[in-house]
């Protein structure tokens, strides 16, 4: 903790950045701060409660964040790889962020709690099975001890695993009913830090592709899209599910197409903003045993 | 289901597939009436709401057909769209669509037998399959009179109006 | 408002035996936005193209729909009908329910129900069609020839004499290619080089050819009409207007040990050298590598070791300071002649292909291959001509080829054919036999493929008058025994295995692309197959164009070649170059895409995915000048209309003109009332 918050100072001190992105300990649990003063600095803070996603910040878009200056973002793995993202898709410079990797052994499901709780298998956000970013890679400087593999078993492959084992008909069933109870608010959207675009495809209204009402056709045809711009890009942070209203598991259908680009084309998204995205490259001998 | 005739919308790519098809009608070779062309410059044009909207308006299968790999017209396009539908359907038998109803294919310009067989073979596979009610359902309405879409710009009194139009639109009955 | 025209063929028999033509016209005309129906025999024909143009005058058409046979049959009818009748030609399309629906169905009720359809469908998209300009590019009517072989050179010369500028491009010190180290060439046994230097000088001296050798292509950048070439001009050491070609230079290098490249390692060279006594042009290159003088300065000596050329030259024409130099050029279309290499003979093998270890890997002085074989028949070469094996310079007498070297052997790495082989390795046995009367000639071949004007003739004429003595069968180990070289081979024919026990032996090596070819294809954003070649845009119609639109390709750099093939297919390069540069500008389909620079978020997803490197970047600036984001573009003239750009968008923000969302989405759901 203190040596993220000494980094954060010495930043803004010697004038590298304007505002430090992190989190500081709210009335209720943990929250996003920027800091803008070395004497705030002290707010910094690091747990398991450290949830949100801070890359999403650093969309270019959000003008009231880029009005504040050049950033120091802090990121655990998850959220480098949501920067390395943003940089291969030429949203960012390298050089216009500060990135402050943390060393992080997993965090919870909310960051609503008085204390950090420990990480148990029952506490743990299930997205943190089989983190190997535990030590961001994409940095300019790295904070913190290092940490443990997280706990927990993997139970969203599992669920995964089991949706898998129905037959088409029982899967539709299932998500018939999950997704009859989207409203599209497009929150999942707006916490996601590779959901940039000005103009979502789903305000496309010549033609309009996804129809917007929020009956099951439309929230089938907006999850299909949003799922599928998102292949390969996904940095499996979990904040869409999060912020989800009415709690569509939606971190499912994610973590299901990171494992269709990891078993098709070996790939797994990487904090290395160097390594191409799987859709949009090809390789000649790409699988095509389900072409006739 | 006997009677049911399936209805299949075919994205295919203008070079490869669509002179296929021309092959197969300039040597005759007979098939199946239920598939609807809609061309396009490449499978690479081709998005994945093409087949959600197709779906979403009443066909019961998609058949998406371009060029054999190596031989695009445009170089790469259909290298892009093996990689995009690699996931889609994947993503499609994840949410419960049978990837069944979807064919993807390779067919040459000179594979006009080819072009017969995939839409044979499609029409077969959905029509054991039985309409795609389940999805045109979704809405939840009980009957035509109740689909936004019954009246929208369908010619006046269409689905009894052509000579032996095949079955109407069934309405969200599952 | 849509007021679209319907226009139902029967094609004769060939729609209206199997559709009911006027129950189409009859049900389209009820569709709305439709404001003109009618059915004809033959569309197609003068008075159908009439019932179009008065239909588009009197009912005043936004757009026309022919249903009939495919667009690719006649779409560019009815369009320049239409245009003919003043509406834009890009607001007619076709439904086709020939060889979609009538030729293909047996139920007329059927068959009918699904015209209409299709129909339907078309009209439906007609709704959102815009009318298209064609796009027109300027053309600069200057050519690029990369590579001064053969191809090159005729290429050259052909566009020139068409009278268009060319510039020329060679990376060694002179033009000349391959053909110029070769002794006699088949099928005719003329002296290569007697055919070739006055190309050779024609080139050096047409007005409108600028040559540049000893330069490589740097930089490409721009499109088909519109090429801005960096040309880095490599440090000769000489000053090429001063020097006057005396070889007073090469008299006095000091380095005479150097193996000369032009006598394929058999002979040696100076440091500053001319390749051959006819190079063009006649100005030497000073080889900075082996030059005693660069050498000490690499290492660090403070004084030049050496300095003989440049007091020998009495032009002052050397200059040890001169670097690299960069030219750009700025043309309309560039023509590919890199040409060729052989497949090594040595143990230093490229990535794929494992070599010979059987043979020796070359190690064996006397196993050489057909190019070093060439220089030792020839007049110029290190022998004088004379036939003297390389360990001892003594005359061989039994000389042993083995065809097939590389070439059509997957587990080498290479399973084409190299074409010109045979024919080769034959002219070698007569080369032999006409040098040396009392020796003996073996061939290990797999088969005799001369398949040209006269080469039949040609390779029988090495077996019935010169003795060449064919087996047919492969060579299984070539090793050094004494002062002999022995071969073990098998034949095939009799079923036994042989031993040769030769002097010399000549290995018939596959023939590859020159080295670098894959940097040179990417900076040139043309496509190679797996062995290396350049691609052409399509292997029976459009042998010498490439999918990269004012890119061309000539001679070997495409397919292994011969001379007289090579020949004739730079002219065919040098008239599609020349029919480029025929009209000031160059006309194109406008089906191409066009960014939203509104909506686009500038992840260039396009630009990774576009074939044609048609997406460039542009900067928005604010009201202040500043640069505060930056979006796609699209240039017009190198775009091919694929669209990938199009599904690969995510905010969709790029169209494709004629195959636009909105079309599509129309006919997608001008489907739902089936």
């Amino acid at each position: 903790m203190t040596e993220l918050q000494d980094t954060a100072r010495r930043l803004l001190d010697e004038g590298e950045v304007k505002v430090v992105i992190g989190w500081e300990e709210g009335r209720r649990g943990v929250r996003p701060v920027f800091v803008t003063s070395a004497a705030d600095c002290d707010r910094l803070v690091f747990d398991t409660r450290c949830v949100h996603n801070l890359a999403t910040f650093l969309n270019p878009r959000r003008s009231q964040v880029a009005s504040l200056g050049k950033a120091a973002l802090v990121v655990k793995g998850c959220d480098a790889k949501a920067v390395a993202g943003l940089l291969r898709e030429a949203q960012i410079e390298r050089d216009g962020v500060v990135l402050i990797g943390v060393r992080c052994g997993g965090v919870v499901g909310s960051p609503v709690a008085p204390d950090a709780p420990a990480l148990t298998a029952e506490t743990v956000a299930s997205r943190c099975f089989a983190c190997d970013v535990r030590e961001p890679g994409l940095v300019d400087v790295l904070v913190g001890d290092a940490q443990p593999e997280p706990p927990g078993s993997g139970t969203l492959d599992e669920r995964i695993a089991a949706l898998d084992a129905l037959g088409p008909d029982e899967r539709f069933a299932f998500w018939t009913n999950e997704l009859s109870r989207c409203t599209q608010c497009y929150a999942c959207r707006q916490a996601c830090p590779l959901c940039y675009c000005e103009r979502c495809i789903v305000e496309k209204t010549e033609p309009q592709w996804i129809e917007t009402s929020p009956h099951p056709r439309g929230n089938f045809a907006w999850h299909l899209t949003r799922a599928q711009h998102l292949a390969g890009r996904c940095v499996g942070c979990g904040e869409c599910e999060r912020a989800c209203p009415v709690g569509i598991p939606l971190a499912l259908i994610n973590r299901k197409l990171q494992q269709v680009v990891l078993e098709l084309y070996d790939y797994t998204v990487s904090d290395d903003p160097a390594v191409p995205a799987p859709i949009g490259a090809y390789a000649t001998d790409d699988t095509q045993d389900f072409i006739k | 289901m006997a009677d049911f005739e399936p209805r299949i919308t075919a994205f295919v790519c203008n070079w490869c597939t669509y002179t296929g098809a021309d092959l197969a009608g300039t040597s005759r070779l007979h098939m199946a009436s239920n598939v609807r062309i809609i061309r396009l410059p490449c499978t690479g044009r081709i998005d994945h709401m093409f087949i959600v909207k197709a779906f979403e308006r009443g066909a019961d299968g998609v058949i998406v057909s371009g060029c054999h790999p190596a031989d695009c017209h445009y170089t790469a396009g259909n290298y892009h769209a093996r990689r995009r539908f690699g996931v889609f359907r994947e993503l499609l038998s994840f949410l419960g669509i049978d990837p069944k109803r979807v064919t993807f294919s390779w067919v040459s310009a000179s594979e006009g037998g080819k072009w017969a067989d995939v839409v044979n073979s499609t029409v077969e596979r959905v029509r054991t399959m039985g309409p795609f009610d389940s999805y045109h359902g979704l809405v939840g309405a009980a009957s035509p009179a109740d689909d936004p879409f019954a009246s929208f710009e369908t010619p006046a009194g269409a689905t009894g109006d052509s000579a032996a139009a095949p079955a109407s639109h069934t309405g969200g009955a599952s | 408002m849509s007021r679209i025209g319907v226009f139902v063929c029967h094609c004769g028999e060939n729609i209206g035996r199997t559709v009911d033509c006027a129950a189409v016209a009859d049900a389209l005309r009820e569709h709305p936005g439709v404001a003109h129906a009618e059915d004809y025999k033959y569309m197609c024909s003068d008075p159908g193209q009439q019932l179009i143009k008065k239909a588009i005058a009197d009912d005043h058409l936004t757009g026309v729909v022919v249903c009939a046979c495919s667009p690719h049959m006649h779409e560019k009818t009815f369009r320049r009908a239409a245009e003919q009748a003043g509406i834009n030609p890009f607001l007619v399309e076709m439904a086709n329910v020939r060889e979609h629906c009538s030729w293909i169905h047996e139920d007329r009720e059927q068959a009918t129900a699904k015209a209409i359809d299709i129909g339907r469908t078309i009209v439906e998209k007609v709704k959102h069609n815009k009318p298209l300009e064609t796009i027109r590019i300027p053309v600069t009517k200057r050519a690029l020839v990369i590579g001064g072989g053969i191809a090159g050179i005729q290429a050259a010369l052909d566009i020139a004499d068409g009278g268009h500028d060319v510039v020329l491009i060679e990376k060694d010190a002179s033009i000349g290619g391959h053909m110029s180290q070769l002794s006699e060439t088949f099928p005719t046994l003329d002296c290569s080089q007697c055919i070739l230097t006055p190309r050779m000088v024609e080139a050096y001296q047409h007005p409108r050819i600028k040559l540049h050798t000893w330069s490589e292509v740097e930089k490409v950048d721009g499109y088909i009409g519109n090429f801005t070439v960096t040309i880095r001009k490599k440090a000769r050491s000489v000053n090429e207007d001063l020097c006057n070609g005396c070889g007073d230079c090469q008299a006095a290098c000091p380095s005479r040990k150097i193996a000369s490249e032009f006598d394929a390692g058999l002979g040696k060279r100076t440091a500053i050298y001319v390749p051959f006594p006819q190079a063009v042009p006649n100005i030497p290159v000073l080889d900075r590598e082996n030059c005693t003088l660069f050498k000490g300065r690499r290492k660090g000596l403070a004084k030049d070791a050496c300095g003989k050329c440049k007091e020998a030259c009495l032009k002052g024409a050397i200059d040890y300071d001169r670097d690299d130099a960069f030219v750009t050029e700025e043309v309309g279309a560039i023509v590919v002649a890199t040409g060729f290499q052989l497949y090594d003979i040595g143990r230093d093998q490229p990535e794929g292909l494992k070599g010979y270890g059987e043979y020796g890997y070359g190690e064996v002085p006397d196993v050489i291959d057909g190019m070093q074989f060439e220089r030792l028949a020839s007049a110029s070469g290190p022998t004088g001509g004379a036939m003297l094996r390389p360990s001892d310079g003594t005359e061989p007498k039994t000389v042993v080829f083995v065809a097939c070297v590389g070439s059509r052997d997957p587990e080498k790495g290479i399973s084409y054919c190299s074409k010109i082989c045979c024919m080769y390795t034959a002219k070698h046995t007569m080369l032999y036999k006409h040098k040396v009367h009392d020796g003996r000639t073996v061939v290990f071949y797999m088969d005799i493929r001369a398949a040209g004007k006269g080469y039949d003739e040609f390779s029988r004429r090495a077996i019935e008058e010169d003795g060449a003595e064919y087996i047919r069968g492969r060579v299984s180990r070539i090793f050094r025994d004494g002062e002999k070289v022995k071969v073990w081979g098998y034949d095939t024919l009799s079923n036994r295995q042989v031993e040769v026990e030769a002097d010399m032996v000549v290995l018939a090596t596959a023939v590859r692309p020159q080295p670098g070819i894959s940097e040179l294809a990417q900076k040139l954003s043309v496509s190679y197959d797996q062995d290396g070649f350049l691609n052409e845009a399509h292997p029976k119609l459009r042998p010498v164009e490439t999918n990269t639109a004012g890119v061309y390709l000539a001679g070997a750099c495409q397919a292994p070649r011969d001379i007289p093939e090579s020949v004739a297919m730079a002219s065919a390069t040098a008239a599609k170059v020349l029919g480029l540069f025929s009209a000031d500008e160059l006309e194109r389909d406008p089906s191409v895409a066009k960014v939203n620079e509104r909506t686009c978020i500038g992840c260039f997803n396009c630009e990774r995915v576009c074939p044609y490197g048609a997406i460039e970047h542009r900067d928005v600036c604010d009201v202040d000048g500043h640069v505060c984001g930056h979006v796609a573009y699209v240039n017009p003239g190198v775009c091919q209309g694929c669209g990938t750009c199009v599904a690969v968008c995510p905010s969709k923000s790029v169209e494709l003109a004629n195959f636009t969302d909105d079309q599509i989405y129309s006919e997608i759901n001008a489907l739902a009332g089936w």
